[in-house]
């Protein structure tokens, strides 16, 4: 597969990002940001708490309206038609926005509605994610009940019913027992083998490690690499021992030498 | 015992060091202290004052004018718990204490002890000694027995409701249901004092005589211990320790009612409807398309969430209650003309509804779905017409009631055609002026107020006024035949004036679709409280 994170754009390219920015009063969340990712690649988007990921991630989705530059998700356009660019992806964000009276069992199906599924076809999928995700016997509870952890299961669940193209996942596995996030990484895994390409965050660098083809980081709204693992290794000159933790670490420039508090000494 | 005191004197601490360490608590306290004295002492007073006039005027109904007032008393309080919503049963929990090897009995009468030393309770101090001086006399102390009896039970009946409400609204659609009750209770309550003023109200005023002179309140535990207070003041020992006796027999039933219903429901039990919630039917998808499904969800979650199905029913209260007074100033009773303008009035009521703002955080959902805009909104209109849907009929059926079958049918075609082009003007309130997201950490269902700010409330007279106007020719229509006293033009008027009305709607949706469309980035931007 092509690694294409910094390379030019081309129809073989699931998402072209060209000098993505955003201002919040004055401030530079994201900051002409770059890149493109290959059609079926596993495309981790890496940074610290504020980094500017998740701003990133509601402007490619069409929830953020960017201060300037433009993206292009499977052919749709940002500053063009959003209803076409919605039809193309599913999306996972941070924080969860459920409604919180319907049950699971009818949060889904009403997302796969909204997605234009005929009725039977709509409850098959229904039934088939909440027993994959293992919360068909809690179908019948309302969101409001439900633990964090099923809460992300049942927003995966919807990202996932109409069978989007490309998926954005903002930390899909926080949250998630260990069981159900080998179920959702091996189902994650297939949908990319099946030509599905994947825009992932997680704070968990080892997961990210062991998934993704490549990653950008992002610091401080600026993309600072972006490549597969060994590419950085090398841009960077760090062995080839180096995890993606100590790479991360040495991009954002984590001071990570202060090695006790002062006032617990 | 030791178990006892350990307890109380535990929930006694954690109150004062609670209110010790919240400033906020501190200033409520502050603020409530003053308002509970100055109504125990005015509660004081109108005890005193009562028992007095009715000695000196109906000796005779001394004791069923007390039993009813303290009946009255009594339910208030045992039915507390659920008027001040499902929350205000904190003080009763007993859940953080069930790990411990006290007996359940213990922990109900520590829970009872802790609680006599609230200040709501405090502040019933006061009318309970004017009671025993006014009643008791030289046997004050004896009546002051009675009527601590009675209240004691009083308190008991609270925490036994109390016990069982914050169990049950564990399970999430019980909870719901409770504080639904709870509002449309203190609804009907705050609605009975208007009534009794009302000319029906004399007919109330009659039966509470009857039942007066029946004395039928004997029947009624509250009402025992103040009967054995009155039994005090007459130097009757007999009647007084039958009162007093049986008074105290139905608190250890009401402790003991408690001490089971906590065991039953903490403990698991009893049934709370979680069985049922996970056989729940299933979504049965009987609308078509990204509309139905739009008006299946909104209508779900209304119904569900308490606050929202309380503000959806209490919109019938309005226009009915306004037509109740027009009808109270005329002697002619109400005509086709006061029915009309307040049919117009009860459409317009849907201005500020802002269906948009109901969404609050899943408005980013719904926005995410790749379903055209106007179908969003007319979705959204649609399910708010269908929960509207209490006044047109309540209406109509006044109107079927007062001026006839075709005068009714007329009604209901106003409130639906005002109705339409109110929600169609909201549309625009709702995309220009969202409510913001609470700030992280804060219930994101809270009410919010003032939030809107003043651009808010001069455009949602803009559109009313618009509305207004979009609706004044087809309202005429809907007049037109009254005016010309010619009842068969109704069949032509009516079928036009709506036609005309859904066309104006979808004008002014799709305008609102469009304006959507163009802001609806920024729009999610506001509600985060980002620009």
């Amino acid at each position: 597969m092509e690694a294409s994170a910094s390379g030019p754009a081309s129809d073989a390219h699931a998402i072209v990002v060209e000098g993505l920015t955003r201002v919040f009063r004055r401030q530079t969340a994201v900051d002409h940001v770059s890149f493109h990712v290959a059609r079926g690649r596993f495309f981790g988007f890496l940074g610290p708490n504020g980094a500017g990921k998740s701003t990133t991630i509601r402007m490619l989705t069409g929830l953020l309206r960017p201060s300037a530059g433009d993206a292009i998700i499977e052919g749709a356009r940002l500053s063009g038609d959003p209803i076409a660019l919605k039809r193309r992806i599913g999306v996972l964000t941070e924080e969860l926005p459920l409604y919180e009276r319907l049950t699971g069992e009818e949060h889904l199906l009403f997302a796969a509605r909204m997605h234009g599924l005929p009725t039977l076809e709509a409850r098959r999928r229904t039934q088939e994610l909440l027993e994959f995700l293992s919360l068909a016997d809690e179908g019948g509870k309302l969101v409001v009940d439900y633990s964090q952890g099923m809460r992300k299961k049942l927003a995966l669940a919807c990202a996932l019913v109409h069978r989007p193209s490309v998926l954005f996942l903002d930390e899909p596995l926080n949250g998630i027992d260990p069981i159900s996030g080998r179920v959702v990484t091996d189902l994650l895994r297939r949908l990319t083998a099946r030509g599905v390409t994947l825009f992932f965050t997680s704070h968990v660098l080892d997961v990210v490690e062991r998934l993704c083809d490549e990653v950008a980081v992002i610091d401080h709204g600026r993309i600072v690499a972006q490549g597969t693992l060994a590419e950085i290794r090398a841009q960077r000159s760090l062995g080839g021992e180096a995890s993606l933790e100590d790479v991360f670490l040495r991009l954002v420039a984590a001071d990570v030498r202060r090695e006790d508090l002062s006032w617990t000494s | 015992m030791d178990v006892l005191i350990a307890l109380v004197g535990l929930r006694f601490r954690l109150e004062a060091r609670a209110i010790a360490g919240s400033r906020g608590r501190k200033l409520g306290l502050l603020l409530a202290l003053p308002a509970l004295a100055l109504f125990s002492a005015l509660s004081a007073l109108a005890a005193f004052a009562l028992v007095q006039i009715v000695s000196r005027s109906e000796p005779g109904l001394l004791l069923p004018v007390l039993s009813a007032v303290a009946t009255l008393f009594g339910l208030s309080w045992a039915l507390s718990p659920l008027l001040a919503g499902v929350a205000a049963t904190e003080t009763h929990d007993l859940t953080r204490l069930l790990s411990y090897p006290v007996p359940l009995r213990t922990l109900v009468v520590s829970s009872l002890a802790s609680n006599l030393l609230q200040p709501t309770v405090l502040a019933q101090l006061p009318p309970l000694l004017a009671l025993g001086l006014a009643l008791g006399g030289p046997r004050f102390s004896l009546a002051l027995v009675g009527l601590g009896l009675g209240l004691l039970l009083v308190l008991a009946a609270g925490q036994a409701t109390g016990i069982a409400l914050h169990a049950l609204s564990r399970t999430r659609r019980t909870h719901d249901r409770l504080v639904f009750v709870g509002i449309a209770l203190g609804l009907l309550l705050s609605l009975l004092p208007i009534l009794m003023l009302s000319r029906g109200g004399s007919e109330a005023r009659r039966l509470l005589v009857t039942l007066l002179e029946r004395d039928v309140f004997l029947v009624s535990p509250f009402a025992w211990g103040a009967r054995a207070a009155v039994h005090a003041g007459r130097g009757e020992p007999l009647e007084f320790l039958g009162f007093s006796a049986a008074v105290t027999l139905a608190l250890i039933a009401t402790l003991g009612v408690s001490t089971l219903v906590a065991q039953r429901l903490y403990r698991g039990e009893l049934d709370t409807g979680e069985a049922a919630a996970r056989g729940a039917a299933r979504w049965s998808l009987r609308l078509p398309g990204a509309v139905g499904a739009i008006v299946e969800k909104e209508l779900r979650v209304s119904w569900r969430d308490p606050r929202l199905k309380a503000v959806s029913l209490s919109g019938v209260i309005g226009p009915l209650l306004l037509l109740f007074l027009l009808g109270q100033g005329r002697a002619a009773g109400i005509g086709p003309a006061q029915l009309f303008a307040v049919a117009s009035m009860a459409g317009l009521g849907v201005i500020g509804s802002n269906a948009l703002a109901l969404e609050r955080q899943g408005l980013g959902l719904l926005l995410g779905f790749p379903v055209d805009r106007l179908a969003i909104l007319v979705g959204k209109n649609l399910a708010l017409l269908v929960l509207r849907g209490p006044v047109l009929v309540s209406l109509a059926l006044a109107a079927l009631v007062l001026a006839g079958p075709v005068v009714a049918l007329a009604v209901a075609c106003l409130v639906l055609l005002t109705q339409i082009l109110a929600s169609g003007a909201d549309n625009y309130l709702s995309i220009l002026f969202p409510i913001p997201v609470p700030a992280a950490g804060r219930d994101p269902n809270a009410p919010i107020s003032g939030t809107r700010g003043l651009g808010a409330a001069v455009m949602g007279l803009v559109a009313m006024i618009g509305a207004l106007a979009m609706s004044a020719p087809f309202a005429l229509l809907a007049w037109l035949p009254h005016l010309l006293a010619e009842p068969w033009l109704w069949a032509l008027t009516l079928p036009l004036a709506l036609a005309g009305a859904s066309a104006v709607y979808f004008m002014a949706a799709s305008g609102a679709a469009r304006l959507l469309e163009r802001r609806e980035q920024d729009l999610l931007a506001r509600l985060r409280g980002e620009e």
